[in-house]
């Protein structure tokens, strides 16, 4: 199978990758790119876990083909601390408790990051609503929902 | 001494709820799971080659055209790997040999340059099978008129408090004869006997199993696993394999949620087994959602049919329980639920005649294991609901006869062990005045019915008689501790309740202690495994000695270097104190290099490294026809949970509208953890009651994904959730603590049950509870139309 | 026994230029290549072994694909790559068809409705498709690009079968346009999963209704059903009852159980026909009681 060679940004990063044409966006991003923090937790796109930005929106990374990325710029949970500052809601998420075996998290973060940034004061409805596809087994969503407020806030 | 640093405000670490010490890496995407450590070029991938019969026997298999594709590197089957493996009962091979007994059980694997090559090989191997009548039932499993799963079971080993019986399927029968029942139930006032059937449900981590495995060209191998048990693999495995102990050594990073699912051995042994046949290379193995699914441990089915009583004025006085857990293909873990289901099937009720038989049958589904709860859930789901039921019969409100009934101190226990102290009547209170227990109240709408239910639970940790913990202590020039331990991280908060128990014991800020991670059965000390809730207490106990034993020594050092006595010293937030000559100094100033002995005589200490060891002593074995014995268990968590609900009457959903849960932890060491433990615990029973369930059809799951098989998400959590927790302190724990991890899921299928019967007078036997069968059975009793 | 590839299997990504080099080469690989939008569907199926390619054919450069346009003359027209979100969220669409909205809103996740598009959502023809039935309630017609050329198919004549349509090798459908609503338009789309939200629909219910002269009721009710038959389908029977006479509870009631006995829905993994049929009663009555008492407003 022939590789295609595509360009994109990364975390403010410009890369180019030679990509297999049946590999995702989410194998390309942990091994290609060693950005191991976004995970795969059902290549099915129910789960959520691999969710990052892709040109500000979030969307299933195991649901995107690498090959389409050209001149995208996608952000991982590697992406949203700058220059060693965590963002605020990974301050909140960490205040609120609402981490526990931290699979889901990255994920979870980019989800309620692209919520806070269309919608700065969701309800507890919406807040709910836009982290339906992320899957959480450990916190029962209780901490996690309560970061997400505080953040808003 | 004004400004001294021992005088510094300084948090107890004990009872502090500090924020986790794996925060900041899960937050940035920095924490290591084993999927993110990097191999390199030469990391081979492993697929398995899996049974598409529930039962049948192996008549050939070729994999010559596997081995001739390029890129296989290897294929195994299960002749290479004959021996036996198990937790308990030694049932399981690593492959199957001569015969599949469940649909998914591996075959044969292969490891190859990528997955596709790999998934390509594995459907080039030839499988040719005899299909076997099969047993998807457990009550008719153990009936004499079930074919064998495993005629060899007379030949399996197992320990000596489990009890297979040859030539039948039933690999564990765990009896309990306390008193008479028989002559018990003419006194009984009132009588309830009901039966239900709980099925098998997925742990479901968000993380899948993942296991790398390379052997150097010595013979010594090396695995990274995501695992709850490293030790215990390294033993199993090497056992299976005739590896020596330390010439496997499993390396356990961060894991991405357990719930019972990885402990003990299950996919593990495959690509270790596959390295063994190719020397010098890393070979991963990850199983997809799929597999998870149905290829590895699930919670066993049960069919329980209870039958209790009670006199006039509401004392329960006899308890007779038959239990058929659905264990699988395979019960060498299985076995010991049933056993803990049966030593602990009173319940946290005081009932003076108990009649319980609790056998583990094998069938031809998915293999039981360990699941959060171990058994409890599944026998608190049928026994909460009887006794729901029984109050109701007996005209008495609900609290007081759970409260009438609640185990107390001094109780002669099932088992005839006698009960500790414990705060089942707090918690009960709780939960009751969170919900207004008794209060009827009003529905939101007249399209809804609502409904309040309540249960208690409780739970020992589940384990052989004696499981050991170890820990280290060490320390560096700046003073700083290290601890070393071999209990998993697995979300629920371990290693910062292990650094608040090591900061207080040795009397430095919390925030000086660091874990010694990830675990690796190289240099880490002993676990027996990271299971059955015990870690908060027996690593902690374990943990506790070994920082005590640091604090002797520096004590020591001080103590001859200042020529004081030892009881005149202290070390308060970092510092050595004395409280006889008000000396003090600094720990960094003695950790490592000593301290120089007055007068130029010398010096005295040297770099401490304290030790401790713990292991339960007085766990008896019980009786085989009685289960009758001086002390089954280390000890009992007890709890309560509730749930206010509504119930649509146009489709049957539930409406949570508020829950309750209130849990004895002795002391919670973490009190937001403990919390969040709770939490998570409820979400995760209540996701089990109204959701859950791995549809079997003659031994197929059809639902294996996340599209069919559906959990909590987070607009089904969306109500508030009380959490009050009581603390009567346990006499073996560290301060008082017990362990909570598993309770919180466990009454809550009961608490459900009993808050929809409240709400539609109906009784549902069939958990999930889902809209569907609430509707149906509103609509069959005509509450709808 | 469902034992899926880990990633996806082999293929190759093809991406054309116009949309005469896409039908050509659809053509030529008839059965091994199919149009990609948001690969939602596909993605699933691929790794299931249930749908076999060697070609995924990016459609989403193509002219036409990214519209989401409304004219106050012509209608909405909604391109082949426009995410459901998009659509969602469009002023236009909320203010003229905020049935639409409401359908794509309940599908699935966000971060799935990033990728997963309307059209991909009629093409694919699953009995469950959530925004099916209110796209047929709307009269709409796709946009298809063939070898022979553009032609238009309405969706009432689009579906055949679970998962089969009327669509040939080479066709690429372009876009989905929906004509100007009618005056006085409400809708609503009623759908129950087993979870709250975002599951597939075990019953889905498209209703819409609006005031006309033509009806002896005076209005017109249209009511479509997901999950319940192997198309999406319109329960006219219904529809019947709500025409001839004056709306009141009694009559919503007789329609909601005429939209019951209109299908004979089967059982499956995700709830039993007979729950689906008193959904179908159930969600009917509640979508017509929310639309007619808004239309009577």
């Amino acid at each position: 199978m022939t590789l295609k060679t595509i360009t994109l940004t990364v975390n403010d990063m410009v890369e180019t990758v030679d990509v297999p044409q049946n590999m995702t966006l989410l194998q390309m991003i942990r091994e290609k790119l060693s950005l191991t923090g976004t995970k795969n937790g059902c290549a099915a796109g129910e789960c959520g876990a691999c969710t990052v930005l892709m040109n500000g929106e979030p969307v299933n990374s195991c649901m995107v083909l690498a090959a389409e990325c050209e001149g995208a710029n996608i952000t991982t949970v590697e992406g949203l601390a700058k220059a060693g500052k965590l963002s605020k809601l990974q301050d909140t998420i960490i205040q609120a408790g609402g981490v526990q075996c931290g699979f889901c998290t990255p994920g979870m973060l980019i989800s309620a990051t692209a919520l806070l940034k269309r919608n700065p004061n969701p309800t507890d409805t919406e807040v709910r609503s836009a982290i339906v596809g992320n899957l959480c087994r450990c916190t029962g969503y209780v901490r996690i929902v309560d970061a997400i407020k505080m953040a808003a806030k | 001494m004004a400004n001294a640093k021992s005088k510094e405000q300084v948090i107890n670490p004990i009872g502090a709820s500090f924020t986790r010490n794996d925060v900041y890496e899960k937050v940035t995407g920095t924490a290591i799971y084993t999927d993110d450590f990097q191999f390199g070029n030469k990391l081979l991938y492993a697929r398995a080659k899996r049974s598409p019969y529930p039962h049948a026997l192996i008549k050939r298999i070729d994999t010559s055209k596997a081995e001739a594709l390029p890129g296989v590197k290897v294929v195994v089957t299960g002749k290479d790997f004959p021996n036996r493996i198990g937790l308990y009962l030694q049932d399981k091979t690593i492959f199957a040999t001569d015969r599949v007994r469940f649909i998914g059980e591996p075959v044969a694997a292969v490891a190859a340059t990528s997955e596709e090559v790999a998934m390509k090989a594995i459907e080039l191997i030839e499988v040719e099978y005899e299909e076997l009548e099969a047993v998807f039932d457990a009550e008719f499993g153990a009936s004499d008129k079930a074919p064998l799963i495993h005629p060899d079971l007379d030949k399996y080993i197992c320990p000596n408090f489990i009890f297979p019986k040859a030539h039948t399927n039933i690999a564990n029968h765990f009896k309990i004869r306390k008193g008479d029942v028989a002559s018990a139930w003419e006194k009984c006032a009132y009588i309830v006997e009901r039966s239900f059937k709980i099925p098998h449900i997925q742990h479901v981590p968000i993380e899948t199993h993942v296991a790398v495995a390379q052997m150097d060209e010595k013979g010594k191998v090396t695995v990274w696993a995501s695992s709850q048990s490293p030790f215990a693999q390294r033993n199993l495995i090497a056992h299976a394999l005739h590896i020596s102990q330390s010439d496997l050594r499993v390396i356990a990073p961060m894991v991405g949620g357990g719930f019972g699912s990885k402990a003990g051995v299950t996919m593990e042994a495959v690509p270790v087994a596959l390295a063994t046949k190719c020397k010098g290379w890393p070979i991963k193995f990850i199983l997809t959602r799929e597999e998870e699914f149905y290829t590895n441990f699930v919670r066993q089915g049960l069919t329980i049919h209870v039958k209790v009583g009670c006199d006039k004025e509401g004392n329960l006085l006899a308890l007779k329980n038959m239990m058929y857990w659905d264990g699988g293909a395979s019960t060498e873990y299985g076995t010991n639920v049933t056993r803990a289901g049966g030593y602990s099937s009173s319940g946290p009720y005081d009932i003076p005649n108990v009649e319980t038989d609790s056998i583990c049958v094998y069938t031809n589904h998915p293999i039981g294991g360990a699941y959060r709860g171990f058994g409890m859930s599944e026998l608190h789901t049928g026994l909460d609901q009887a006794i729901d039921e029984l109050a109701e019969k007996a005209g008495i409100d609900k609290v007081t006869f759970l409260k009438k009934n609640g185990v107390s101190e001094g109780d002669v226990l099932v088992t005839g062990m006698i009960m500790h102290k414990n705060g089942i009547q707090e918690c009960i209170d709780n939960v009751a005045k969170s919900l207004k227990m008794g209060e009827k109240e009003k529905p939101s709408s007249p399209d809804r019915l609502r409904g309040k239910g309540i249960a208690i639970m409780w739970k020992a940790p589940a384990m052989p008689p004696n499981p050991g913990s170890s820990a280290w202590v060490e320390m560096s020039e700046d003073g700083n501790v290290t601890v070393g331990l071999g209990g998993q991280e697995i979300g629920q908060g371990t290693f910062t309740v292990m650094a608040q128990m090591a900061a207080a014991a040795l009397g430095v800020p919390y925030e000086k202690v660091r874990i010694a991670g990830p675990v690796d059965t190289q240099y880490s000390p002993y676990e027996w495994q990271t299971v059955a809730s015990r870690l908060t207490w027996s690593m902690g106990n374990a943990v506790v000695l070994a920082a005590k034993d640091a604090r002797r020594q520096i004590l020591e050092t001080v103590a001859e270097a200042w020529k004081e006595s030892t009881e005149d010293l202290d070390i308060i937030n970092g510092v050595v104190v004395s409280y006889k000559s008000e000396r003090e100094t600094s720990l960094e100033n003695i950790v490592i290099y000593g301290m120089p002995k007055e007068n130029n005589e010398g010096w005295t200490g040297g770099p401490i490294v304290g030790r401790g060891s713990f292991m339960p002593k007085y766990v008896t074995n019980l009786d085989a026809e009685t289960g009758q014995g001086p002390r089954a268990v280390v000890h009992y968590t007890v709890g309560c949970e509730g749930l206010d609900i509504e119930i649509d009457k146009n489709t049957g959903t539930i409406y949570v509208l508020k829950g309750a849960a209130s849990f004895d932890v002795g002391k919670a060491i973490n009190p937001a953890l403990v919390k969040a433990q709770v939490e998570g615990g409820f979400a995760q029973g209540l996701s089990s009651a109204m959701f859950e369930e791995i549809k079997l059809v003659k031994g197929v799951m059809t639902n294996p994904s996340f599209v069919d098989y559906r959990i909590a998400t987070a607009p089904d959590m969306d109500f508030p959730l009380d959490t009050p927790f009581v603390e009567v302190p346990q006499d073996d724990g560290p301060w008082g603590a017990r362990g909570v991890g598993e309770h919180p899921m466990v009454p809550t299928i009961a608490a459900l049950g009993n808050a929809i019967y409240d709400a539609i007078g109906i009784r549902l036997f069939n958990p999930p509870y889902s809209a569907e069968k609430i509707y149906l059975a509103m609509l069959d009793k005509g509450l709808v139309k | 026994m469902i034992n899926p590839h880990p990633g996806l299997p082999e293929l190759q990504y093809v991406k054309p230029a116009t949309l005469q080099e896409a039908s050509k080469f659809l053509a030529d690989n008839a059965g091994v290549a199919k149009p990609y939008s948001g690969g939602t569907d596909s993605f699933v199926r691929l790794r299931d072994g249930v749908l076999k390619l060697d070609y995924l054919v990016d459609i989403k450069g193509l002219e036409g694909t990214k519209e989401l346009s409304f004219d106050p003359q012509k209608g909405l027209t909604i391109g082949a790559a426009v995410t459901m979100n998009q659509v969602a969220s469009h002023p236009d669409v909320l203010k003229h068809y905020p049935n639409l909205a409401e359908a794509a809103a309940s599908v699935a996740s966000y971060q799935l409705r990033n990728r997963a598009t309307i059209v991909g959502n009629i093409c694919n023809a699953s009995p469950a498709g959530d925004t099916i039935g209110t796209c047929m309630l709307l009269d709409g017609v796709l946009k298809v690009h063939g070898v022979d050329g553009v032609r238009e198919v309405p969706l009432n004549s689009f579906f055949l079968a679970p998962g089969r349509t009327v669509l040939k090798p080479g066709d690429v459908v372009i876009a989905v346009h929906l004509p100007v609503p009618p005056k006085g338009l409400v809708g609503t789309y009623k759908k129950l999963g087993r979870n709250r939200i975002g599951d597939l629909s075990i019953v889905g219910v498209a209703v819409l209704g609006y005031p006309t002269n033509e009806s002896a009721s005076g209005y017109r009710f249209r009511i479509a059903l997901a999950s319940v038959a192997p198309v999406p389908f319109e329960s006219f029977k219904a529809e019947g009852v709500l025409s001839g006479k004056k709306i009141t509870s009694e009559l919503i009631d007789e329609a909601a159980v005429a939209t019951m006995d209109s299908v004979t829905p089967i059982d499956d993994v995700r709830g039993s026909a007979r729950y689906r049929k008193q959904m179908v009663k159930n969600l009917t009555r509640e979508a017509l009681t929310e639309v007619w008492t808004k239309l009577s407003k």
